[in-house]
C-alpha cells in the first residue's frame, strides 16, 4: 500500500500554498469546522489505540467477584462490568481492536481492491471482463450476508473478522479505481511516459496510482466508520470478535440484553464510544472529502 | 398487538390486583397461554433430542406411563404417580416391572392406545426395531443399560425386564424425556407431526416463528386440561423477550430463562410477577481432552481441578446465587448431592489458596513453572452461559501457570466439536433428565456412554455404578452415591465448577403452575395449568 | 436501446451463475454440515447414523452432482426442501418474503420521505446552522449501531407506554400490520435516509454550481424556482441510483433490526438457516437476494436513460 506515504501537497490538484502547518491547521478549522470536530475525535480515538497501557492503568482481562457491576465511582470510573473488569480500560482496549478493525479490513479490502481495480482498467480484455463479472457478483450480496457468511466459515476470531469485513470492501475500491484508470490512461502525462519508454506496470504504478488516490482515501475513511459498525453487528449476530478481547461491539451486545436498567453504563459507555468513533470519522471522511474533491471545494 | 389491546390487558391486570385474595377462587376453563420460547425447537420427537426446547412445548402432546407429580416441586421416587399406568408392581426377584394400563385411551389421531405401543416405544430405544421405526437419534440410549426387554400380555399389561434389580428404573419413566409414542407413527412424522394421546394436541411450528397446541378434548383425564391452547412464540434475542415479558406481552417466560440479573430487572419493573429462583439441575463443568498433552499427564488434571476459585464463578455469574456441589446436585433443590460437611473434605473444594499452592506445586512437578507456563486453548460454544464461566476458568488458569486463550465454537457444531475430540479445555454445561444417580452416572461417566465426552472410564467405579443402581435401601444408597460423588471429583472427571439457579416467570394469573427444584425437563405437562382472568 | 437490454440481461444471467457457484462452494466451506447440527441437540455424535442421515440427504454425492442436481432443480422450478423442517422450500421462503418486502418497502419510504427534503436544505442552506444541524442528525444516523438503537426503542416503549412494539403474532387488519412495522421501520430508515440525505446535498450542490443554474439565476428567477425546478430535478438523478442500491443494502440492516424486533422475515431467516446449515434455505434465498439487486440495479439504470434524456444506450 502507498497510501501511508502520501501527503497532501503531492496530489496535483490540492494546490495548497506552501505555509507553516499551523496555517494549514487554522484553515482546515475554519473552512471544516466540523471536520475539525472529526479530526480531534479519531486523533483521541487513535491515541487511547495506540498508547492503550499508559492511558489505564488497569488491566482490562482481570475478573474479581468483589467488583462485578460495580458503579461509576473513584475507583472505577465508568463502572465495572458483570466479571468485575474495569468498564474504562475495556473501552481504552477496545479503541485498539476497532482501530485494528477498521484499519485491517480497510488495508485488506484497498489492497485488492486497488490490486483488482488496476489490473482490470489497465489489461482490459478478457482479465477485465471476468474481473467485472466477479465483482458483480460480490455486489450482489448485501455486506452483511457476505461477512456473516465468511465469519461463519472461517470461525470466529479477530483476523477472520477483520477478513470479512474486508472483503465487500474489494468491489468497491475496484470499482473506482478502474474507472479512473480508464480515464487516466489516455491522459497526455501518460502518454508522455510511455513515449519516454516506461514500462506499461511502471507507468500504472508510477503514474496513474497515485492519480488515484483521492477517491481511494476518501472512501477509506468513510470505511474506518463502517468497518467498526460491521463489527458491533456481527458480534450481536453471534459472530465477530470472541471474548475476553474488549470489543465494543460485544461489549454493547452483551451486556446490551441483561444491565440495560440495572447496570446502565455498561450499555451507555460502549455505546457512546461507538457512536462518537464512527460519527468523527465520518464527520472527518467528509471533510477530507470536501477538500480532495476539486469540484466541491469552495471558490 | 395494537396499543389498544395492551392497555385493555394492563387495565385488568391492574384491576384484578386490586381485588382481595380471599377464599378459594373457582378455577376457570378456557383462554391461550402465551409463552415465549428462546429458539425453534430442533422437532417435535422428544425421544430423539436432549433439550429443553423440545422437552418443553411438546411435553403436554404426550403421556407417559407414570409421571412426577406436576404439583410436587421436588422430584424423587416418592412423587411418582400414574398417568397411562394405573398402577404398577415389581416381581419377587425385583427384576420385572409390571404396569396395569388405562383403557379406553385414544391417540391424537383416533387409533386407541394399547400395551403395543409402549412395547414398540421401548423397542426403539433399545434399537430393536425395523429400519422404518429406527429413531434417527437416541440420546437416551445409556438410560436403558439394565433393560432387557418389555412384553405386553393382552392390550391392558406390559412388563419390563431388568438385568438386575434397579428401584430407581421406575423414575427414568417418569421423566418428560420418557414419553409413549404411537407404534402407528413412523419418527420422521414424530419429528414433524407429533401424535400422542396427551392433554395437548399439536398444531404447527413455524420455524422462528411459533410453535402451537390445542387442547385435547378428548383427552382422557376427566376435567383436563383447562387451556384452550397454548402458543409458544420464538423470540431469539434474550433483551426482546424478556422485555415483551415485562409489557405484559406473555403469561408466561421460557423455562428457566430468566437468569439472577434479569430477575432483578423483571421484578424491578413488574413487580406483581412471579419469578421463584429454582436449581435447574444443569452444572457448568470443565471437560479436558486427557489424549491430548499436555493433559494426558495426571498431575495438570489434577492442577486445574485445584485451581477453581468456585466461590468467585458463583458471585460473578449470580450474585451468589448458583450452588456448589458435585456432581448431584446438592440439597436443598436436589435429593442425592454432597451436603456442604462432605463437600468440605473433597478434593479440589474448600481452601482456595491453599488449593492453588499444591497446584502450583503439582505444576513444578510436570516441568513448568513461572518462566515456563504452559499455553492452551479453552474450547465453549458461542452463548453467554458457556462463554462467561469460560472467561473467568482462564483468569484463574493464570494463577497456576496456565495462559489459556478462549476459542469460541459456533453453538450448533459444539458437539461435533467435543466429539472430534478437537479441543484441549473445554467449558461445557450438563442437564440432567432425572436427578437420579441412575441418570447422571450412566450418562456422563460410564465407560463407553456416548455422552461421556472425556472418555473417562474407572471400571473399580463402574461396579460402583451398577451397585448403587441395585440397591434398595435408598438412605444406604445415598451414602455409597456420595462415595461416588467424592472419587468422581477427585479423578477430576468431569469438574463440577457450579450447579444453575434460575428462574420462570409468570404473570400473577396463571395459576396450577409448579416450577420445580431439580429438574427442568419434568413439569412442562401444563395440564394443571389455568388462567385466573 | 434493445441491443443494450439484451446485453445486460446476459450480463446478469451470467452473474446469477457466478454468484450460484460462490454460494454453494462458500457453503461448503463453512465447517460442519446439518447432520452434525441435527446431531448437536442430542448432545451427542453417533458416526453410523450420521451417514445415512448424510445419505437421505443427498451430501454424501460429489460437490458436483449436488451443484447440478440443486441448478437442475431450481431451473425447474423445484426449490428442494429444507433440511432442518423437511418441508418445501417454497413453503418456507413464500409466506416470509412479503413481510421482508414490506418492511424494506417502508423502511424505503422513510428514508426518502426524511433523506430528500433534509438534503435539500442542507445544500440550498449550505454552510449555514440549518445546515450542520441536518448533516449532524444524519451523520447520527450512520453512527448509531442499529441493533442498539433498535433496543433503546424497544426499551424506551416498555418504560413509557408499557407496550412492546415487536411481531409476536400475525397481525389481522392492515393497520395492525402497520402499527407493528412502523417502529422498526423507522429505525432501519433512519439509517438510510442519512445516506440519501448526504448524496442529496452533494449531488444538489454540484447541480447548482453549473451552468444553467447560474443563468437561470441571472435571468432573475427565484430562488425557489431554480432550487426546486432546475436544481432538484436534476441532483434527483444519482439519488435514484443510490435508493435503488440502497433496497439491496436494506437487507443487510434488516436482519439485525428483524433480530431485534422479531420480526418473522426472510432476513433473520437467512441468518438461521446459515446456522444451521441448511444448504437448500439459504442458496436459494441467496439466489434471490442476488436476482433481485441485479434487476433493481438494471431497472435503475433505464430508470436513468429516461430521467436524463441526455443519457442514450447504445
Amino acid at each position: 500500500m502507498t497510501a501511508p506515504n502520501f501527503t497532501i501537497e503531492e496530489l496535483p490538484s490540492a494546490e495548497i500554498p506552501r505555509k507553516g502547518v499551523w496555517y494549514h491547521f487554522r484553515t482546515f478549522c475554519r473552512r471544516y469546522p466540523l471536520g475539525a470536530i472529526g479530526a480531534a475525535i479519531t486523533l483521541v480515538f487513535v491515541f487511547c489505540a495506540i498508547f492503550a497501557e499508559f492511558v489505564t492503568g488497569m488491566d482490562p482481562y482481570t475478573t474479581n467477584a468483589a467488583t462485578s457491576l460495580a458503579a461509576p465511582g473513584s475507583s472505577h470510573m465508568l463502572g465495572a462490568d458483570v466479571m468485575g473488569r474495569d468498564v474504562f480500560s475495556r473501552i481504552v482496549y477496545g479503541a485498539r481492536i476497532s482501530l485494528m478493525v477498521g484499519v485491517g479490513s480497510t488495508l485488506v479490502g484497498c489492497f485488492f481492491g486497488v490490486f483488482i481495480g488496476l489490473a482490470s482498467g489497465y489489461l482490459l480484455g478478457w482479465f477485465d471482463l471476468i474481473t467485472q463479472r466477479i465483482i458483480d457478483m460480490m455486489q450482489a450480496l448485501p455486506l452483511l450476508v457476505m461477512a456473516l457468511v465468511m465469519a461463519a466459515s472461517l470461525g470466529p476470531s479477530l483476523e477472520n473478522t477483520i477478513i470479512a469485513i474486508s472483503i465487500p470492501l474489494i468491489p468497491n475500491v475496484a470499482r473506482i479505481i478502474r474507472s479512473n484508470t480508464l480515464s487516466l490512461r489516455e491522459m497526455p502525462f501518460v502518454e508522455s511516459a510511455r513515449a519516454s519508454g516506461f514500462s506499461e506496470w511502471r507507468i500504472a504504478i508510477r503514474h496513474v496510482l497515485p492519480n488515484t488516490l483521492a477517491p481511494l482515501i476518501v472512501l477509506a475513511t468513510a470505511q474506518l466508520g463502517a468497518a467498526i459498525l460491521t463489527e458491533a453487528s456481527l458480534s450481536f449476530l453471534g459472530l465477530g470478535i470472541p471474548e475476553p478481547h474488549a470489543s465494543w461491539g460485544r461489549m454493547l451486545s452483551e451486556s446490551a440484553a441483561e444491565y440495560v436498567r440495572t447496570a446502565p453504563w455498561l450499555v451507555i459507555f460502549p455505546g457512546i464510544a461507538i457512536s462518537l468513533v464512527v460519527f468523527g470519522t465520518n464527520l472527518l471522511g467528509d471533510a477530507v472529502r470536501d477538500m480532495l474533491d476539486p469540484r466541491q471545494r469552495k471558490t | 398487538m395494537t396499543m389498544l389491546k395492551a392497555k385493555t390487558r394492563l387495565a385488568m391486570a391492574a384491576a384484578m390486583l386490586a381485588i382481595p385474595l380471599g377464599g378459594a377462587l373457582a378455577m376457570k376453563d378456557g383462554g391461550t397461554l402465551k409463552i415465549y420460547h428462546r429458539g425453534t425447537p430442533p422437532s417435535g420427537s422428544i425421544h430423539e433430542e436432549a433439550t429443553n426446547s423440545t422437552v418443553s412445548p411438546y411435553m403436554g402432546v404426550f403421556n407417559n406411563l407414570v409421571m412426577f407429580d406436576q404439583q410436587v416441586a421436588q422430584n424423587s421416587l416418592e412423587s411418582i404417580v400414574p398417568d397411562l399406568a394405573t398402577d404398577w408392581s415389581w416381581d419377587e426377584s425385583k427384576t420385572k416391572l409390571t404396569f396395569n394400563l388405562r383403557s379406553g385411551v385414544n391417540w391424537h389421531d383416533g387409533k386407541p392406545f394399547t400395551a403395543a405401543d409402549v412395547v414398540c416405544t421401548w423397542k426403539q430405544l433399545l434399537g430393536d426395531v425395523p429400519r422404518k421405526m429406527k429413531l434417527r437419534k437416541n440420546p437416551r440410549k445409556s438410560w436403558y443399560w439394565n433393560l432387557k426387554g418389555v412384553e405386553a400380555s393382552g392390550d391392558n399389561q406390559v412388563s419390563f425386564a431388568l438385568g438386575q434389580p434397579q428401584p430407581a428404573f421406575l423414575a427414568l419413566l417418569a421423566s418428560g424425556y420418557s414419553p409413549v409414542y404411537p407404534c402407528h407413527v413412523d419418527p420422521k412424522t414424530m419429528r414433524t407431526n407429533p401424535v400422542g394421546t396427551g392433554p395437548f394436541k399439536f398444531v404447527e411450528l413455524k420455524q422462528n416463528e411459533h410453535v402451537k397446541f390445542v387442547k385435547n378434548e378428548n383427552y382422557w383425564k376427566p376435567g383436563k386440561p383447562h387451556l384452550d391452547a397454548i402458543d409458544w412464540t420464538i423470540i431469539r434475542s434474550r433483551s426482546t423477550r424478556v422485555l415483551a415479558f415485562i409489557a405484559g406481552e406473555f403469561d408466561m417466560t421460557y423455562n428457566t430463562d430468566v437468569t439472577v440479573p434479569l430477575r432483578k430487572d423483571v421484578l424491578q419493573q413488574k413487580p406483581d410477577a412471579i419469578c421463584p429462583l429454582v436449581p435447574t439441575n444443569v452444572s457448568t463443568n470443565l471437560i479436558v481432552n486427557r489424549d491430548a498433552p499436555p493433559f494426558n499427564d495426571e498431575r495438570i488434571r489434577r492442577a486445574m481441578g485445584l485451581s477453581l476459585d468456585r466461590q468467585a464463578f458463583v458471585d460473578i455469574i449470580s450474585e451468589g446465587n448458583n450452588f456448589i456441589g458435585g456432581a448431584m446436585l446438592p440439597p436443598p433443590g436436589g435429593v442425592w448431592g454432597l451436603p456442604p460437611e462432605e463437600l468440605a473434605t473433597t478434593q479440589g473444594y474448600g481452601d482456595v489458596a491453599a488449593n492453588r499452592e499444591k497446584a502450583r506445586e503439582l505444576m513444578k512437578q510436570a516441568g513448568f513453572g513461572p518462566d515456563n507456563r504452559v499455553k492452551v486453548t479453552v474450547s465453549t460454544r458461542n452463548i453467554a452461559i458457556y462463554r462467561d464461566p469460560a472467561v473467568i476458568l482462564i483468569d484463574h488458569l493464570k494463577e497456576i501457570y496456565i495462559d489459556a486463550e478462549l476459542k469460541v465454537i459456533e453453538t450448533s457444531n459444539w458437539h461435533a466439536t467435543v466429539a472430534k475430540k478437537d479441543y484441549q479445555v473445554g467449558l461445557n454445561l450438563t442437564g440432567v433428565g432425572v436427578d437420579d444417580p441412575d441418570v447422571n452416572f450412566f450418562e456422563n461417566y460410564a465407560c463407553g456412554s456416548q455422552r461421556n465426552y472425556t472418555g473417562y472410564c474407572n471400571k473399580e467405579l463402574q461396579t460402583l455404578f451398577e451397585k448403587q443402581s441395585s440397591m434398595a435401601d435408598q438412605e444406604a444408597r445415598k451414602k455409597l452415591v456420595w462415595q461416588i460423588d467424592q472419587k468422581l471429583q477427585e479423578d477430576v472427571a468431569r469438574p463440577i465448577i457450579y450447579h444453575g439457579n434460575n428462574a420462570t416467570c409468570w404473570q400473577p394469573y396463571v395459576k396450577g403452575y409448579v416450577s420445580m427444584t431439580n429438574s427442568v425437563y419434568n413439569g412442562w405437562r401444563l395440564e394443571d395449568v389455568w388462567l385466573d382472568k | 436501446m434493445t441491443s443494450y437490454i439484451i446485453r445486460r440481461l446476459l450480463l446478469m444471467a451470467l452473474t446469477l451463475v457466478g454468484m450460484s457457484i460462490i454460494i454453494f462452494i462458500m457453503l461448503r466451506l463453512v465447517p460442519g454440515n446439518i447432520a452434525d447440527i441435527l446431531f448437536d441437540s442430542a448432545g451427542f455424535i453417533d458416526p453410523q447414523e450420521k451417514a445415512l442421515l448424510e445419505e437421505e440427504l443427498g451430501l454424501h454425492l460429489p460437490l458436483w452432482k449436488q451443484y447440478w442436481d440443486w441448478i437442475y432443480g431450481l431451473v425447474q422450478g423445484d426449490l428442494g426442501f429444507s433440511y432442518v423442517s423437511e418441508l418445501p422450500t417454497v413453503d418456507e421462503l413464500g409466506p416470509r418474503i412479503p413481510i421482508t418486502a414490506k418492511l424494506a418497502g417502508l423502511s424505503l419510504f422513510f428514508a426518502v420521505l426524511i433523506g430528500l427534503p433534509l438534503g435539500v436544505i442542507s445544500a440550498v442552506k449550505q454552510n449555514t446552522w440549518a445546515d450542520y444541524v441536518v448533516r449532524i442528525i444524519s451523520l447520527s444516523g450512520l453512527s448509531l449501531p442499529s441493533f442498539w438503537l433498535g433496543l433503546l426503542i424497544l426499551t424506551a416503549f416498555v418504560a413509557w407506554a408499557g407496550y412492546i412494539p415487536i411481531y409476536t403474532s400475525a397481525p389481522e387488519t392492515w393497520y395492525d400490520e402497520l402499527a407493528l412495522l412502523i417502529t422498526p421501520a423507522i429505525a432501519v430508515g433512519f439509517r438510510a435516509s442519512a445516506i440519501i440525505m448526504r448524496l442529496t446535498r452533494s449531488s444538489m450542490l454540484e447541480v447548482m454550481r453549473q451552468d444553467y443554474v447560474r443563468t437561470a439565476r441571472s435571468k432573475g428567477a427565484s430562488e425557489n424556482v431554480i432550487n426546486y425546478k432546475h436544481a432538484l430535478r436534476n441532483a434527483i438523478l444519482p439519488v435514484t441510483t443510490i435508493i435503488g442500491i440502497e433496497a439491496a443494502f436494506l437487507i443487510g440492516g434488516l436482519i439485525v433490526t428483524e433480530t431485534v424486533f422479531n420480526i418473522p422475515g426472510v432476513a433473520r431467516f437467512l441468518v438461521e438457516a446459515i446456522q444451521w446449515r441448511d444448504y437448500p434455505i439459504v442458496q436459494n434465498l441467496v439466489m434471490l437476494i442476488a436476482l433481485i439487486v441485479v434487476v433493481v440495479n438494471l431497472m435503475v439504470d433505464l430508470l436513468y436513460a429516461v430521467l436524463d434524456p441526455r443519457i442514450r444506450y447504445s
